[in-house]
């Protein structure tokens, strides 16, 4: 099945160009509902009013403002809008490589994949190829939808992909958080004991071993509902709580023999 | 410091450590609202029944399934606590896996953890599963609920704090099959190519610093909101929607780009000298 694309356009790197279609890498499946009036179980529509002519608005009327302050707004016309993505451009120009095992993944916004295109498929292996080799991601920056972002470039999966990237004032640093430190810290015992409970829960990572049962739960129970019967779902137990710490390292280590 | 989103305990084997979820994200785009022109009044939004032409209040809201084939299906709120998986506040940790293991495409909404409440006895559980994270480099997968739903997450240690990022599931996550590359025999880069690539990024490389990378965009968009409350006048730049071909002769490209990096590092060189 071919993918859809979204973008077209060529990445650039060292002279060498590369023509690709950029197809999303992910999507979301969590269960999604209608909003619908109780009484009659009809859609419910989302209508613009004008507050002060308590009418609806039409779509044309509409502008966009930026609040400057209480109730002050600018309003930015749609090319002043786009003029801040700057100019529209096929080209993502990768001028710089960096190890992606040193980018830390949450960094990383969303994935897209690259297909090749019609031409250019010798420059598109040899991208693919020499970004597996040495590991690295090319940064560049990507205009789409009136937006500029940053992206990194890597080889995922015998493709190449491309990541949208978070910039670093969008992260809270870990020094704004409230660590508390306690008292007498954990002993050389508690540490040993922690690290062999988590080498007996160690395995090798596997995306399949994981399902979202939550989803699967709610279709089930939905499907039933709509033959007007009540789906049986699995029942949960809660596990007790011990509130010494080593007490609890050894009762787990105990129960894993 | 930031509102917590959810509070709980991390589990794994009997261990519990009491934590707070707070974002790890912070939203610093510029937002605009929607104004009626003639006026300049924001605009509220309105919930019609598409049956009656009237509003309906909150309460008389509730929300349908469409099944494949177009049938629908109410559920109500009474529906989905039935289903809500487990109302345990904790993050069953089930495994440990190596982080670099994990492929980044995984990777979802970052959030940090915290230790919970005033007790000591939650600040060592927290200090001992932090330290034995950042000893072996390892992270624990586990799942846990918020907000009525399940979500499969990756708890690992990062500046000195537990970091905790929600994952997509791997039927979220495309195959890579289905994507348009020329992989076989004819396009496969000859070695002397393949080399020349790789010593040009190598040219290229350059030590990741996230400092180093600004929100152009973001910028831009302050510049012309000061702008336009000033009066002034906005430049709105061509559209330069050309698109370069492709080199027909891939080695003479990159023997060209070899040859500029080398004059540029040595002309950097003599700037520096």
């Amino acid at each position: 099945m071919a993918l859809r694309s979204i973008w077209n356009g060529t990445i650039a790197f060292a002279g060498v160009f590369v023509p690709v279609k950029v197809h999303s890498a992910t999507e979301n499946r969590t269960v999604h509902f209608h909003e619908v009036h109780q009484d009659d179980g009809a859609r419910i529509e989302h209508k613009r009013i004008c507050p002060k002519e308590d009418k609806e608005v039409p779509f044309k009327e509409i502008v966009k403002g930026y609040e400057v302050s209480e109730g002050k707004y600018v309003i930015l016309e749609d090319d002043e809008l786009k003029a801040a993505a700057g100019a529209a451009s096929r080209l993502i120009e990768l001028d710089e490589f960096v190890c992606a095992a040193d980018v830390d993944p949450v960094m990383f916004d969303k994935t897209y994949y690259l297909g090749s295109q019609d031409t250019g498929k010798d420059a598109y292996r040899l991208l693919h190829d020499a970004l597996e080799k040495t590991g690295r991601a090319g940064l560049g920056r990507w205009v789409f939808h009136n937006r500029e972002y940053l992206v990194g470039v890597r080889a995922i999966g015998g493709v190449l992909g491309m990541h949208t990237m978070r910039f670093h004032d969008e992260l809270v640093p870990a020094e704004d958080l409230e660590i508390p430190t306690p008292s007498r810290k954990p002993s050389e015992r508690e540490l040993d004991m922690a690290a062999k409970l988590l080498e007996s829960l160690q395995a090798k990572f596997d995306p399949k071993a994981f399902e979202d049962t939550y989803r699967e739960r709610l279709l089930k129970y939905i499907e039933a509902k709509a033959k007007g019967k009540t789906a049986e779902l699995p029942k949960f137990t809660d596990a007790d709580d011990p509130d010494d710490l080593m007490a609890a390292l050894e009762a787990s280590l105990a129960g894993k023999d | 410091m930031a509102r917590a989103l959810w509070t709980g305990s991390l589990s794994f084997g009997l261990v519990n450590v009491p934590v707070a979820l707070l974002s790890a994200v912070r939203d610093v785009d510029l937002h605009f609202r929607q104004l009626h022109e003639k006026d300049k009044v924001p605009v509220e939004t309105q919930r019609w029944c598409s049956q009656e032409g009237k509003e309906v209040p909150y309460e008389a809201i509730t929300r349908s399934y469409e099944l494949d084939g177009g049938k629908t299906v109410i559920v109500t709120d009474e529906d989905l606590e039935a289903v809500e998986p487990r109302k345990t506040r904790t993050i069953d940790i089930e495994q440990f896996v190596d982080v670099a293991d994990v492929d980044p495409i995984y990777f979802d909404h970052p959030y940090w953890l915290v230790p919970a409440g005033d007790d000591e006895g939650a600040r060592r559980a927290y200090r001992l599963l932090l330290g034995v994270m950042e000893q072996t480099d390892h992270a624990a997968l586990g799942r846990f609920v918020m907000r009525a739903k399940e979500y499969l997450a990756i708890v690992r240690a990062r500046d000195g704090a537990l970091s905790l990022t929600t994952m997509r599931f791997h039927d979220e996550v495309r195959a890579t099959k289905d994507v348009p590359n020329p992989a076989g025999k004819s396009t496969k880069p000859t070695k002397k190519e393949l080399d020349s690539a790789v010593s040009l990024i190598e040219a290229l490389g350059a030590e990741w610093k996230p400092d180093s990378y600004e929100d152009e965009y973001r910028k831009r968009m302050q510049k012309i909101v000061n702008k336009k409350r000033k009066r002034q006048t906005i430049e709105v730049p061509d559209d330069a929607d050309s698109q370069p071909s492709p080199v027909p002769d891939l080695m003479a490209a990159l023997q060209q780009s070899l040859r500029d990096a080398k004059k540029g590092a040595k002309s950097k060189a003599k700037a520096s000298a």
